[in-house]
């Protein structure tokens, strides 16, 4: 009897399952727009906050997460334009998995990938413009154009494929650099300075690398061309910015060799090629320096801090990655329904108001794009941040270039005073200074030939090299 | 017979609907990826490329070398537990298996993560000695897996076998030579085949005990993630074809057994 009964649940489960498999395809209801957005994982606030997590940045701005963002815009959006919608909220690990779904057949309307992998699509054709009204900055509900940080605008602007400009596809969510995490107690900072760092035996087996073949990449040309990018005479030339850009994207076979051989020097000398364990190992000090994007370097530092072990963060000298995560509208998804170009476009303006990207920055502790405009709310709350109290000592931090970047006294109206230590910590991976964009790059997105490269090269890192016996 | 709605064929459907779909289907489609090319031609240039290549043939090798290793010390461990739980004198054998198997029910990235922490306490840096430690995990994650085939099969084994092969003088040893091993090796196979293939794949324990060198699993994952689909399945299809030398040889060698236990 108990075997029957079994059977049956079993049975009943299969049933069950084959019509939930089938259920969950397009189901749009009455007049309601549904709205398929996949976003990275954690990557948006998901409220909830206690009530003495509120931001209080003066008397009259108060900000607290009480429901998710997701929630908070399917409401936003009723009231503002009278129309019903609804998010198909999922998340996606990496940028490979998502157009890995993509190419299976999942359907999203809005997706975040990261700046090459937005190209990429843009390069195959699976992306539609912004409409000219999402770029008129002078309508009310265009948060987006009216609060994104002329630093980043002119990032996106420069950047094309096939002489698409990113900017007309892409809106920007969030960005930073690529660093080194590291202990003072362990490295000074002048060690953490160099990518070196990485390959130096004095930290052997204590350190880690990112287990992506871009991140590593990146890491191991700039140690391969570190006495070209460092010559006094290249810094100071013209197109000093150009020329290290060019230089850090290089993926001909001589460079990708080079790189191939500083990474295998690598994989000796570090802890681990990681994924994710880097920023426990830094808390519990099993490595003393690691490298990691500046958003997760404030999360391992925020971390830290609870744990009373300080942490800080560098944006090595020779040269950093200048990354950022962006919303694009797929074609595929778009085209089912046109009146979902508006939804997509008034979803970024939703997260870009300033009020939700400072709940996103508080949550997530990535940096938003938007710089705020005409509303400071987004300097106060970087002053609110990191900022001293008015009785106290500090030193001055400028970031006018990310607030306004055409006026040359800019830096007059965007300084800070703040702790000492905060110029190797928290604000500094968060808000990086002049210098360091200066000598930030984009990472392109490379052909199909480079991209087959360099995975064969990082196939010979990683894998066991038979030839060592034989020799 | 026919008592209930359903006679037996029509009842066993729905299982062969789902070997159809979940099992044979996707060989096929392994096989047919792995000896195509990217424009769906029939191709053997990345077959050639996987053993032309010393740091694939690495991969393989490296990753047989670490499957070998677990499996046999698996089975020198397992054994004289299997044997003393199986033919041990004592009331309550099956709790003390139980013992033996319960980690099983913890998911194993947690036991993982705890075993990792015992490592650190007793190497300091897990990082020099990444070799031995994926070992040590791999045994401890498979253990339970050659156990359980060995027990049963040790537990079905007639005593009497062993009391004839004393009553004429055998030695303890020769006895476990001559009789016992060969009637448990059904055992035996099982429990290889179930700890030596997915051992060759096992990343998860490499990545958690900080070994950064592939093994077949993790190359598979890296030629996914650069939508490589033709060489990862390449890579799954010489695993299959190793299942499938492994069952070959396995199924010889059981056979061989009960024509000669009879």
């Amino acid at each position: 009897m108990k075997k029957r009964l079994l059977a049956l649940i079993l049975m009943m489960s299969l049933v069950a399952s084959t019509f939930t498999m089938t259920g969950c395809g397009q189901v749009e209801e009455g007049d309601e727009i549904v709205l398929r957005v996949s976003n990275w994982e954690e990557y948006i606030d998901l409220g909830d906050w206690d009530e003495d997590e509120v931001i209080d940045i003066s008397d009259d701005v108060n900000i607290l997460g009480v429901n998710s963002l997701v929630d908070d815009f399917e409401e936003w959006y009723y009231e503002t334009y009278g129309q019903k919608v609804r998010v198909e909220y999922s998340t996606f690990g990496t940028n490979e998995e998502l157009y890995n779904q993509l190419t299976i057949g999942d359907v999203y309307d809005l997706v975040c990938p990261s700046e090459y992998m937005i190209m990429k699509m843009l390069r195959e054709g699976m992306l539609v413009p912004y409409s000219d009204e999402f770029k008129d900055d002078s309508i009310e509900t265009n948060y987006y154009a009216k609060g994104l940080s002329p630093y980043i605008n002119e990032v996106f602007n420069t950047l094309n494929i096939n002489g698409n400009i990113l900017a007309d596809y892409a809106s920007g969510y969030m960005w930073g650099t690529l660093g080194l995490v590291y202990n003072p107690e362990e490295v000074t900072a002048e060690e953490a300075d160099h990518w070196d760092l990485l390959t130096n035996p004095k930290f052997e087996k204590r350190v880690t690398i990112k287990d992506s073949v871009r991140d590593a990449y990146f890491a191991a040309i700039s140690m391969y061309y570190f006495d070209d990018i460092t010559d006094e005479s290249f810094i100071n030339s013209e197109d000093y910015h150009d020329k290290l850009s060019a230089m850090l994207n290089r993926t001909d076979a001589i460079t990708v060799q080079g790189v191939e051989d500083v990474l295998t020097e690598c994989k000796d000398n570090v802890y681990a090629f990681e994924t994710d364990a880097g920023k426990a190992d830094m808390v519990t000090g099993k490595v003393v320096a690691n490298e990691q994007w500046s958003g997760d370097a404030v999360y391992t530092m925020d971390q830290a801090d609870e744990d009373g072990i300080e942490l800080c963060y560098s944006a090595p000298s020779e040269g950093t990655n200048l990354w950022f995560d962006g919303w694009a509208m797929l074609k595929k998804g778009i085209e089912q329904d046109p009146r979902k170009q508006q939804v997509a476009e008034a979803f970024v303006n939703f997260v870009s108001m300033p009020e939700n990207a400072v709940r996103n920055m508080y949550y997530i502790g990535y940096t938003s794009v938007i710089s705020g405009g005409d509303d400071s709310m987004i300097f106060d709350y970087m002053d609110w941040n990191y900022g001293v109290e008015e009785d106290e000592e500090g030193v001055e931090y400028s970031v006018g270039y990310f607030f306004d970047m055409d006026d040359p006294d800019a830096d007059e109206e965007y300084t800070i005073v703040t702790s000492e230590d905060q110029l190797r910590r928290q604000l500094y991976a968060q808000y990086p200074t002049k210098d360091v964009v200066d000598r930030s790059v984009v990472m392109a997105c490379f052909e199909d030939e480079d991209n087959e490269r360099i995975n064969r090269s990082w196939t010979n890192v990683r894998c066991f090299n038979l030839d060592k016996i034989f020799k | 017979m026919k008592k209930g709605f359903f006679d037996r064929r029509q009842l066993a459907l729905p299982y062969v609907l789902f070997l159809l779909v979940f099992v044979i289907l996707p060989l096929f489609v392994v096989v047919y990826y792995g000896f195509t090319d990217a424009e769906g031609h029939l191709s053997f240039a990345n077959f050639l490329a996987f053993f032309t290549n010393m740091r694939t043939v690495g991969t393989l090798v490296y990753s047989l070398v670490i499957a070998i290793l677990t499996t046999i010390i698996c089975l020198l461990l397992a054994y004289p537990v299997a044997y003393i739980l199986a033919k041990g004198e004592y009331a309550r054998k099956h709790s003390f298996l139980m013992v033996f198997v319960l980690p099983m029910w913890i998911n194993f990235t947690l036991r993982i993560t705890a075993l990792k922490e015992i490592l650190t306490l007793l190497e300091g840096n897990l990082a020099f000695h990444p070799f031995l430690n994926t070992i040590i995990c791999m045994v401890y994650d498979f253990l339970p897996f050659m156990i359980m085939p060995l027990f049963n099969s040790l537990a079905k084994l007639d005593n009497s076998m062993l009391e004839a092969g004393a009553d004429l003088y055998a030695s303890p040893v020769q006895n476990f030579l001559h009789v016992l091993l060969p009637l448990s090796v059904p055992g035996i196979v099982s429990g290889v085949t179930m700890v030596f293939l997915p051992a060759m794949t096992n990343y998860v324990v490499l990545d958690m005990v900080y070994n950064s060198t592939y093994i077949m699993g993790s190359l598979i994952g890296s030629y996914f993630s650069s939508y490589d689909w033709n060489n990862g399945s390449l890579i799954s299809a010489i695993l299959l074809m190793m299942i499938g030398l492994v069952t070959m040889v396995t199924n010889r060698l059981i056979g061989d057994k009960e024509v000669a236990s009879r």
